[in-house]
């Protein structure tokens, strides 16, 4: 059981108060996810900079690891901004390379260092406990943008730590990011023919496997809707997902319906969520709500 | 005049403790304000008496009641009405997975769209869906009726007993042992009734419509059958 939620405010000019209402709605399922909470949100920013949130690692000289990544990707772009909260830094970059380099250069700091999310718009913040704590420590009600995804996890199978949590990124390909409420159960055939050819896994989490899908579709040529659509038959087990990119907003369900999402569409916003108390508690009276049916997709995209 | 009660600050069983107050108190009416979507809302209600959510619930509303009429102002999530043994349901948006699960009696009546395995199981009573609804409803019914005015997906009204659907729409994928069979006079002046009484808005626009109704039932093949026929096993499996 966890409780996944998502929010595309369809005409924002990149000022919503997406951070806000995806705080809102998450915190309606705090019940669902004890475990961790995190959130992916789409701040809209057109400067064309890159942004990472990288995990420093569990403890220690976090400062030390900073100024050493910073040496690090030095010859790869140039550094316009940089922050540390807590275990995170956040890099604001001048960068138009291959993000998988940039990213495996980060990571060759030390096997616990992981880039959490990279993109011109995405920004992942999860962590341990709460949706509250996650406000507390980020000050995710601040954060400004076009939509939003998040996750409140209540872990069946795999460790309970900063990098199983979610929201996913796919690593290496940017601004995509995935949330998950079910159980794939090829998983590990997937996982095998994925690391074959050498894609690497950061965790034993089976939700990680769909990012991984999805950024393999899409960089073959598929549209999100295609992508979504095929995964269907790809994947095994339950699941409800969301998936966005950089102007997108995106649904599956599994072909049993095993596990809730429901959503409602208005002139100006789409709202998704695995129980209603999410949306009512963001949007109250919104109305039109509907549970998704089995095999399900639906994709919606910024004006 | 109908009492009111918010639910606003308020636990669930606090809401349903003064939902069954009232109505000990001799109320035929009681309107709950603000339900937020949650869960187990109107559980259990034994007497005659008219409950009214102004919005959304969640789970299992109106589920294991007996007699009492409840009405629903938004849409509901997962279980609506379960194992309820009389009485009756009105959900004006759409329902969540498992809607009228092995009623007994009564009738749920959902106005636009429920989700998967509406109607399973049901013993008895009527569900009546004015939009469509999603993969293997009807699964496994024993007694009652289903009908669905829009369309129904995949494996519907799969291995029944005597359960009787009608759909108005397109029937994606009929389930194990499920047959269409014409409509008769009796059945579409049954549909007409029937939607007269609980969905009157819709009933100028239906009516044309009825004689295309297709009737579903069960064809008794998996009643009784010889476990070395494996025609049957390859049907099923």
């Amino acid at each position: 059981m966890c409780g996944i939620i998502g929010f595309l405010d369809k005409q924002s000019d990149g000022t919503s108060p997406v951070g806000n209402t995806v705080l809102t709605m998450l915190n309606a399922l705090a019940c669902r996810g004890p475990d961790s909470a995190g959130v992916a949100l789409y701040t809209g920013s057109s400067n064309g900079h890159t942004v990472l949130r990288v995990k420093l690692g569990e403890n220690g000289d976090f400062a030390g690891r900073r100024e050493s990544i910073a040496e690090r990707i030095q010859g790869l772009g140039t550094i316009l901004d940089s922050s540390t909260t807590e275990e995170y830094l956040r890099l604001e970059l001048d960068f138009q390379g291959d993000p998988k380099e940039l990213s495996a250069l980060i990571e060759t700091e030390a096997d616990n260092v992981e880039v959490v999310s990279m993109g011109n718009a995405l920004e992942i913040v999860k962590q341990v406990g709460s949706p509250e704590n996650l406000e507390q420590t980020h000050g995710v009600s601040r954060i400004t943008g076009t939509h939003g995804i998040g996750h409140t996890r209540l872990s069946t199978e795999s460790r309970v730590d900063l990098s199983h949590s979610q929201p996913f990124w796919a690593h290496g390909m940017p601004d995509l990011a995935v949330v998950h409420n079910g159980h794939i159960t090829n998983y590990h055939k997937l996982r095998m023919l994925y690391e074959q050819h050498g894609v690497r896994f950061y965790t034993d989490n089976d939700s990680e496997v769909i990012g991984v899908y999805l950024a393999d579709r899409l960089s073959q040529g598929m549209s999100l809707q295609e992508a979504l659509t095929a995964s269907l038959d790809d994947l095994d087990g339950s699941f409800s997902y969301l998936a966005a990119t950089r102007n997108e907003l995106g649904f599956a369900k599994d072909r049993f319906a095993l596990k809730p999402l429901l959503f409602t569409e208005t002139d100006e916003t789409v709202v998704v969520a695995t129980e209603e108390i999410a949306i009512e508690n963001a949007f109250p009276g919104i109305g039109g709500v509907r549970e998704a049916q089995a095999k399900e997709v639906q994709v919606w995209r910024l004006n | 005049m109908a009492v009111e009660l918010d639910c606003t600050g308020k636990s669930i069983r606090e809401i349903n403790t003064g939902i069954k107050k009232h109505i000990a108190n001799g109320e035929k009416e009681v309107l709950v304000r603000n339900p937020g979507a949650r869960h187990n809302l109107g559980v259990a209600l034994l007497e005659p008496s008219t409950v009214t959510f102004d919005g959304s619930v969640g789970y299992f509303c109106g589920g294991l009641m007996d007699g009492a009429t409840v009405e629903v102002n938004g849409s509901t999530g997962w279980g609506l009405a379960e194992s309820m043994l009389s009485g009756t349901v009105i959900v004006h948006g759409s329902a969540g997975n498992g809607a009228a699960a092995t009623i007994r009696g009564g009738t749920v009546v959902i106005h636009k769209h429920a989700a998967a395995r509406a109607g399973v199981a049901m013993k008895g009573g009527l569900l009546l869906i004015g939009g469509n609804c999603g993969y293997m409803a009807g699964f496994m019914g024993q007694r009652g009726t289903i009908v669905v005015c829009g369309d129904v997906g995949e494996a519907f009204a799969d291995s029944m007993y005597e359960t009787v659907c009608y759909v108005g729409g397109k029937v994606e994928d009929l389930g194990n042992d499920a047959v269409v069979e014409e409509v008769s006079a009796e059945d579409i002046s049954f549909l007409e009734a029937i939607i007269a009484d609980h969905l009157p808005d819709r009933l100028a626009e239906l009516r044309p419509r009825l004689a295309n109704f297709k009737k579903i039932e069960s064809g008794r093949r998996l009643w009784n059958f010889d476990k070395t026929d494996w025609d049957v096993w390859q049907q099923v499996v």
